[in-house]
């Protein structure tokens, strides 16, 4: 090579040479190698590659990951397989992550690769991509029993179904079912129920009688305040509507009469008279409860309270009602699509400020409390609900949707269908269902992020 | 959409951070992502930014749930200021983005939470007093300031709030204990939602002083 190009040299000479020059060049050769193969490092591992955290025992399926084929071939992805997740390919470099993953934790996957120019037994390239897997924020629930031993102990969860049998002339008469359960934000720190409900029915005169109390969840012993709210005012008005006749007499001129107005006072005033007091009894039994409780508060007992009497007449159903606090009250028709809310709830500028039936300025006056009452006279309904907020404010998020018919059209489809997707059925609210009140309770469990407070929902349907 | 409990990092990634610091926080931010993760309120309801700040504030993790989130990539500059002040300013702007307001039609996401860290102190201190008025405008429940480090400074963070804490050495254990007694606080944070304003602090751990 040296002659034909007219150059002399001696054989060390020569050998020299070749040496020199087959360094040189197998350096050059090395080096130009490794540039090529950092390029296509850095421009593999500079790639987008987003590959979403799972959560265990929940399906999982990648967004379609696509590599660079202008730069590398015969990529591969090591590491899902461990996890219970398999690689489905779809051609060289893309491909995607699915399956049910069985373990929680951090994790790496490492991606491999051969560079355009890999020779066979050089090393594969690598990138390793983070991927956690999430345990499921259900399997994280503890359900620790509260301790029978402490003060106004209460238990986790009551039902209770009053179901009342076709009237002497043959005509169904209305169910009622209530269940309220301990939220899993209390059942995790083995803390008692705050919510309270109380169902009564006079088989004498037929009026019914609906009361459900929230606690207060920063008061100490709001789980009697809600109890005795909740015994007071169905007790009172038990007592008051042993008699009725009056009371409907007023009804019926309310009804009838010609001067609407004087006859809607007078009617307003005995609503006042049995609801109104009703609570207001309820107020003084927490405060004269605070004064036999060594260094209580009334406010230690702060609960909020929804209270409802009706009766069905010949010319539809009488409800009157009280209502201070959160929460959600409303007589809901099905088939006119109408939601009467009873009431407006007390919804503080923060979620958890609400206004308690402990507090004095709620029956400061009588205008304020009358605010309070509502009563009418309403065709035949699918079912007059009350409920606290760890109902209403995973189903109605807002104030403003509990003006939304459709939401109450939602709550009621739940209630009929459960939710399948966590295998919660449906409550079956046909007239005399006899296991009405087991299907409520359960109902009761349903998930939602983020909302674990205590539930609890009265149906008269 | 489920309510939110938002938490912002702020974490100085001036180059003092460089090396053993910044990775002891990268472990220790990891170690309290996985704390988080086992806590089954944290899970439904916290989402947590980064915003790193060193001559320049970036947000390296925008608001995320925490069960989405992948540690991103946290570099340290080898030298120069350390703007603390600009960070204030993006926190307060990523705030106002990010953080839902409750609508008629929605509830708005809880209060945030803010953790600050530094090993040094604002090289922009004219930028940090006038952000701070806009910081307690933007109602956190809670500002928590972190000094590590010899260096760090501990008048200007009591000028943002008052829970400011102190840790000597900058290694992987005193990081590591800190961010588990973050996680306390966050924990702590989304039980007690709503029933306070300012959420209790957990006793902090030895190794962190207060600064009174």
């Amino acid at each position: 090579m040296l002659s034909e190009n007219g150059i002399s040299a001696s054989t060390p000479e020569t050998k020299d040479f070749i040496r020199w020059m087959t360094t040189e060049a197998w350096n050059n050769y090395q080096k130009d190698r490794m540039d090529k193969k950092i390029i296509v490092k850095n421009r593999i591992d500079s790639h987008p590659i987003v590959i979403p955290n799972a959560t265990k025992g929940k399906h999982y399926s990648s967004p379609v990951i696509t590599l660079p084929t202008e730069d590398a071939f015969d990529f591969s992805i090591e590491g899902p397989d461990e996890l219970g997740l398999i690689v489905l390919h779809d051609s060289d470099g893309v491909f995607k992550i699915a399956g049910t993953p069985q373990v929680t934790g951090d994790f790496h996957f490492t991606l491999r690769y051969k560079y355009h120019g890999w020779l066979e037994g050089e090393p594969l390239l690598e990138r390793k991509i983070p991927f956690a897997v999430n345990p499921n924020p259900r399997d994280l629930w503890k359900d620790i029993p509260t301790p029978t031993d402490i003060q106004f102990f209460k238990e986790d969860c009551e039902a209770e179904q009053i179901i009342i049998k076709a009237g002497p002339d043959g005509s169904p008469r209305k169910d009622m079912v209530a269940a309220s359960k301990r939220g899993r934000s209390h059942a995790q720190e083995g803390k008692a129920r705050d919510d309270h409900f109380r169902l009564f029915h006079s088989d004498d005169n037929d009026w019914y009688i609906i009361a459900v109390a929230d606690g207060a969840g920063s008061a100490r012993f709001s789980r009697k305040g809600s109890e005795v709210a909740c015994n007071t005012v169905v007790d009172f008005c038990k007592t008051k509507l042993a008699d009725a006749s009056a009371f409907e007499e007023k009804i019926n001129n309310y009804r009838n009469a010609n001067d609407e107005e004087t006859a809607r006072k007078i009617l307003g005033d005995a609503v006042y008279s049995i609801v109104g007091n009703a609570a207001f009894m309820a107020h003084k039994a927490i405060n004269a409860l605070s004064d036999n409780v060594e260094g209580t508060k009334p406010k230690d007992f702060a609960t909020t309270l929804l209270l409802a009497i009706c009766k069905k007449l010949d010319f539809g159903w009488f409800v009157a009602s009280f209502w201070v606090g959160d929460g959600a009250m409303c007589i809901y028709n099905r088939e006119k699509h109408t939601a009467r809310l009873l009431g407006v709830p007390d919804e503080g500028e923060f979620s958890g400020q609400t206004r308690f039936l402990t507090m004095p300025e709620i029956f400061r006056d009588a205008r304020s409390l009358y605010q309070r009452l509502r009563f009418g006279i309403v065709p035949d309904f699918t079912a007059l609900m009350l409920m606290t907020d760890g109902v209403s404010d995973p189903m109605f998020g807002t104030e403003a949707n509990l003006n939304n018919i459709d939401r109450w059209d939602d709550l009621w489809d739940k209630l009929s269908n459960g939710f399948p997707e966590d295998d919660i059925p449906g409550v079956d609210l046909s007239d005399d269902n006899e296991n009405v009140k087991e299907g409520l309770l359960k109902w009761l469990d349903f998930w939602k992020p983020g909302e674990h407070d205590d539930r609890t929902i009265a149906i008269l349907y | 959409m489920s309510r939110r409990l938002p938490v912002y990092l702020l974490i100085d990634t001036s180059g003092s951070m460089r090396g053993e610091p910044i990775e002891s926080v990268k472990v220790g931010i990891e170690a309290m992502l996985s704390t988080l993760r086992t806590d089954p309120y944290a899970l439904d309801t916290v989402s947590i930014s980064i915003i790193t700040f060193d001559r320049e504030v970036k947000q390296v993790l925008p608001l995320t749930p925490i069960d989405q989130i992948q540690m991103p990539e946290i570099n340290v500059p080898e030298s120069g200021p350390t703007f603390t002040g600009a960070a204030l300013e993006m926190l307060c702007e990523k705030v106002d983005q990010e953080v839902r307001k409750g609508t008629p039609d929605q509830k708005g996401d809880w209060m945030p939470i803010l953790f600050l860290m530094t090993d040094g102190k604002p090289s922009d201190l004219q930028v940090y007093k006038e952000a701070i008025p806009k910081v307690k405008s933007h109602h956190f429940t809670n500002i928590v300031a972190l000094a590590a480090g010899p260096k760090a400074k501990t008048d200007e963070l009591l000028m943002l709030t008052d829970k400011v804490f102190q840790i000597d050495s900058m290694d992987s254990t005193a990081f590591m204990k800190f961010f588990k007694w973050v996680s306390g606080i966050i924990e702590e944070g989304g039980k007690s939602i709503g029933a306070t304003d300012d959420v209790a602090l957990p006793p902090p751990p030895d190794e962190i002083n207060v600064v009174i």
